[in-house]
């Protein structure tokens, strides 16, 4: 196929034989890429296709893990494309180091983004598709007076004659023009298909068994190795153990560089494989094999009560950002700062509340394991099948290893059975390429889920100090609120500037409340325990302490704690989603003895969230009947998708809440399996209710569209804590609720 | 190395293993090749490796293939040719899954319940499977109605 680069639209079309072609950009989803490290990706990484066949087929370079956004690409483009979205078929595309994108700037699928950083991208591109078919359809009929046409689902009628073409009977020809500057839109009074509930492709296939994730890749003459790390972070392989009777091979594993973080450093050995006939026989070999292992001379300080010493001696002995400094670990970062001092103010308060608020580290615990299948012949070919969230990280990842050209390596992106933030990662897949590499024969690796829950990336440990005075009316005069969490972005190389890691002080910052003064403060925690993105990752800590200390205002200024927030917002969407949500959560209407509501608002990934949980019991034993989420991320595409994912981060957030608790001593991970971490089953299910807010009567270009997949966390744990103390007295600052709970087995 | 034989969706399939522990949830994946029951945790606790055996739903990450022989064991392939199971129908029709990793166990439990003639409520009482994308709300409605 010949490509036909137009810079300056940042678009080009690829003509075929076959039909038209369009390759547009997806936007680099991954705001710290460009942020942090001022990079762009103008990588083409979608390409539509319409066949003389009449066939429709997306390429998408998104991932695919439950979220539905792979799919929601497809119906925004249905929309402006004039054809049915049930015609459109979806394919995982392949990522692309190729046009002038640096190494790094990948299309990742994260930070709730597929959506809102493409719907411009995608509307724009189906319009230009279906101008330049119409075109080609214009010239055939020798008629280009536009009012003389209709499309209906893909045929171009022409009204006077009343003959009809096809997208497929002039797909040829339209390749051969030139796609044009700006198409018209669909107008928002016609749409008819985006923000419309319709089904996803991809249900028929979870149903029947048939759907391949990454751990159900079969190649012929594949062969099955197995995981085993050093158990304690930060420790190194004490040479390579003979090769197990039965077995194939022993590998050890290094730390490719780049995916190693905090202890895990580049070209270290923390791990082996063994490599044998089948997944069972292999876990065996590889539980069986002796190890030895060196530990880190640091060892004994990696441990839970270390890591609140030296988060609690931050609260005041951090040392301030210097410009151009070394700024280690310990480092105070101004996040914000207001031109009143707020220190100054709250000293001079009538009333000062001060609060103390930690969070632990958390894990995954993607319901599919991380793994990864990889066919290497040398100076030939790496074909890597994964359950990824980052294909372009993958792709850059193995030409780095392999050291063959990009055309000579082909990933496979798989569906994911979760990703959760960390399938964005890739030291999964950097071991199975060496695995690849060293047996020279397909072969699948497979974490045990062991292995999982103690090598993981996990969302950092924090230790929040808020405070606060109030005025003799109980109004916020001052706010000081300092985060003390190891930094996800330190940990990957990535220079913090002087307000620290975006990703530690998210929604601690901006919030639209009248405090009359305020100083937010970020220190990084020296903890090297490897720390990563999780759903909703800073937001869901931050909002966690920002929301239960704004009820501990409330109650030390004597006021209702929904009425308290509603007086001091200053930003109107804030005020119109915290009401919708005491609606739906039925705020102001009597509960019977045992029962009580919390309430809780934040923002993340620029939409808005409130949530009304309602519990009941006591302090030792409660439920969360109800959870009530309104959501505004200014349009949404398939309500249905959206509900979905809101609810499910609702049980996202109850899980870290109630039970989400990742411990260490002496560098290892304490919980190994579901049965030492648990998460709600379905007797335990809230009901959930989501509203969305109306979206708006005119999509327009210069609104911020907000993202989804994450929302529903945030705002649980504070609300959960806020209903806690009004059914109790006691304020819970430590989570999770019930640490070291226990799941038993299902029979 | 014993060689068993085992029925699976009613289809006798010869497998040869090393050890007759392997548990039936390898065999079904590694040996045979139906890759819908899935690896979860391994000890029992989160239902994904699902499977039926003479109508009873058993956990094969935790059952020897060498207790399967002769007996009839039932994957989610296996639920339906078409996807017609009323559960496979009710998961569609409330588009139940997210990732979709859990839902073959899910379904499996599900329809094992109904073989002992539960229904609704009854079944969702007993459902104990984890989902961690968290579609439990969906589930229990999708589940009302058989």
């Amino acid at each position: 196929m010949d490509t036909i680069e137009n810079a300056s639209r940042r678009k080009f079309l690829v003509s075929s034989a076959s039909g038209l072609a369009l390759g547009f950009t997806l936007t680099d989803p991954l705001g710290i890429t460009r942020a942090e490290a001022a990079a762009t990706d103008t990588t083409v990484t979608s390409w539509l296709r319409i066949g003389t066949d009449n066939s429709i087929t997306l390429t998408v370079g998104a991932s695919e893990m439950g979220q539905g956004s792979f799919f929601g690409l497809a119906q925004i483009l249905a929309e402006d494309l004039l054809v049915d979205y049930a015609r459109i078929r979806t394919e995982q595309g392949q990522p692309s180091l190729s046009n002038p994108a640096p190494v790094g700037a990948s299309l990742n699928t994260v930070g709730s983004s597929i959506i809102r950083r493409n719907f411009w991208a995608f509307r724009d591109a189906a319009a230009a598709a279906r101008e330049m078919l119409l075109e080609a359809g214009m010239n055939r009929f020798g008629d280009h007076d536009r009012s003389h046409y209709g499309i209906t689902d893909g045929v171009i009628i022409h009204q006077p004659s009343g003959s009809q073409l096809t997208y497929g009977q002039v797909a040829a020809d339209a390749a051969l023009l030139t796609p044009p500057a700006s198409p018209p839109l669909v107008p928002d009074r016609f749409l008819k298909i985006i923000g419309r509930s319709v089904t996803r492709p991809d249900i028929p296939q979870k149903v029947d068994g048939s759907a391949v994730y990454g751990l159900d890749v079969r190649l012929p003459n594949m062969v099955y190795a197995v995981v085993r790390h050093c158990p304690n972070f930060g420790g190194t392989l004490l040479g390579t153990p003979s090769v197990p009777s039965g077995m194939l091979a022993v590998v050890p594993l290094k730390v490719a560089a780049g995916t190693g973080r905090g202890t895990e450093k580049t070209d270290a050995f923390n791990a082996v494989a063994v490599v044998g006939p089948n997944t069972w026989d292999t876990w065996q070999a590889a539980r069986r094999l002796g190890v030895s292992w060196t530990l880190p001379a640091n060892a004994a300080q990696l441990n839970d009560a270390q890591f609140l010493a030296d988060a609690q001696n931050l609260v005041t002995n951090a040392v301030p950002y210097q410009a151009g400094g070394a700024n280690p670990p310990g480092t105070l970062y101004t996040v914000e700062a207001s031109a009143v001092d707020a220190n100054a103010q709250i000293a001079g308060a009538a009333k000062v509340v001060d609060a103390t608020y930690t969070l632990p580290y958390v894990a995954h615990a993607c319901m599919e394991v991380l793994n990864c299948t990889v066919d290497y012949v040398a100076g030939e070919k790496c074909d890597i099948y994964a359950p990824t969230q980052s294909a372009r990280n993958v792709l850059s990842l193995a030409v780095a290893l392999t050291g063959l050209a990009p055309s000579q390596i082909t990933v496979h992106t798989t569906f994911l059975g979760g990703g959760l933030g960390r399938k964005a990662e890739t030291d999964f897949v950097s071991q199975a390429i060496q695995i690849g590499m060293a047996i020279q024969r397909p072969v699948k690796l497979t974490w045990p889920r062991e292995e999982d829950f103690t090598r993981d990336q996990y969302r950092p440990m924090a230790l929040v100090h808020a405070r606060a005075g109030l005025d003799s009316a109980g109004r916020i005069v001052g706010w000081k609120y300092r985060n003390i969490s190891p930094s996800i972005l330190g940990q990957r190389g990535i220079p913090l500037g002087a307000r620290g890691d975006s990703q530690g002080y998210e929604a601690s910052d901006e919030l639209p409340y009248d405090f009359g003064s305020r100083l937010t403060e970020y220190v990084t925690h020296p903890s090297p325990i490897p720390v990563g993105f999780w759903r909703s990752v800073g937001a869901s800590i931050n909002t966690f302490c920002v929301e239960s200390m704004m009820d501990e205002l409330a109650a030390a200024a004597g006021f209702d704690p929904y009425q308290y927030r509603r007086a001091l917002l200053t930003d109107p969407r804030w005020i119109t989603i915290l009401d919708a949500a005491a609606t739906l959560g039925n705020w102001n209407s009597p509960v019977p003895a045992g029962t009580a509501r919390g309430i809780a608002i934040g923002a993340a990934f620029d939409s808005i969230v409130a949530q009304v949980v309602e519990i009941s019991g006591t302090s030792t034993s409660f439920s969360v009947r109800r959870v009530s989420v309104t959501i505004d991320s200014y349009l949404h595409v398939n309500p249905q998708s959206v509900e979905a994912q809101i609810t499910g981060g609702v049980v996202h957030g109850l899980n870290a809440a109630l039970y989400g608790r990742q411990t260490f001593s002496n560098g290892a991970a304490q919980a190994r399996n579901f049965n030492r971490s648990r998460m709600i089953r379905l007797n335990e299910m809230p009901q959930v209710d989501v509203a969305l807010k109306p979206g708006p009567s005119q999509t327009d270009r210069t609104q911020i569209i907000g993202g989804v997949g994450e929302l529903g966390v945030p705002t649980l744990a504070p609300a959960l804590a806020n209903a806690y103390f009004r059914l109790t007295g006691i304020r819970v600052r430590s989570l999770p609720f019930f640490p070291g709970a226990t799941m038993g087995e299902i029979e | 190395m014993p060689t068993y034989t085992l029925n699976i969706n009613g289809n006798d399939h010869t497998v040869t293993v090393q050890d007759g522990n392997m548990p039936l949830l390898w065999v079904l994946r590694d040996i045979v090749g139906l890759t819908g029951t899935k690896y979860g945790c391994g000890i029992e606790v989160c239902g994904a490796c699902s499977v039926m055996v003479n109508g009873q739903r058993e956990l094969s990450c935790d059952f020897d293939v060498s207790s399967a022989v002769g007996k009839r064991i039932v994957t989610i392939e296996g639920l339906s040719a078409d996807r017609s199971h009323p559960a496979q129908q009710a998961w569609i029709e409330n588009q139940v899954p997210q990732c979709g990793y859990c839902q073959s166990g899910m379904l499996v439990t599900v329809a094992a319940a109904m073989n002992a003639g539960h229904h609704g409520n009854q079944i969702a009482s007993e459902l104990r499977n984890l989902c961690v994308c968290g579609t439990y709300q969906r589930i229990k409605q999708a589940i009302q109605k058989l």
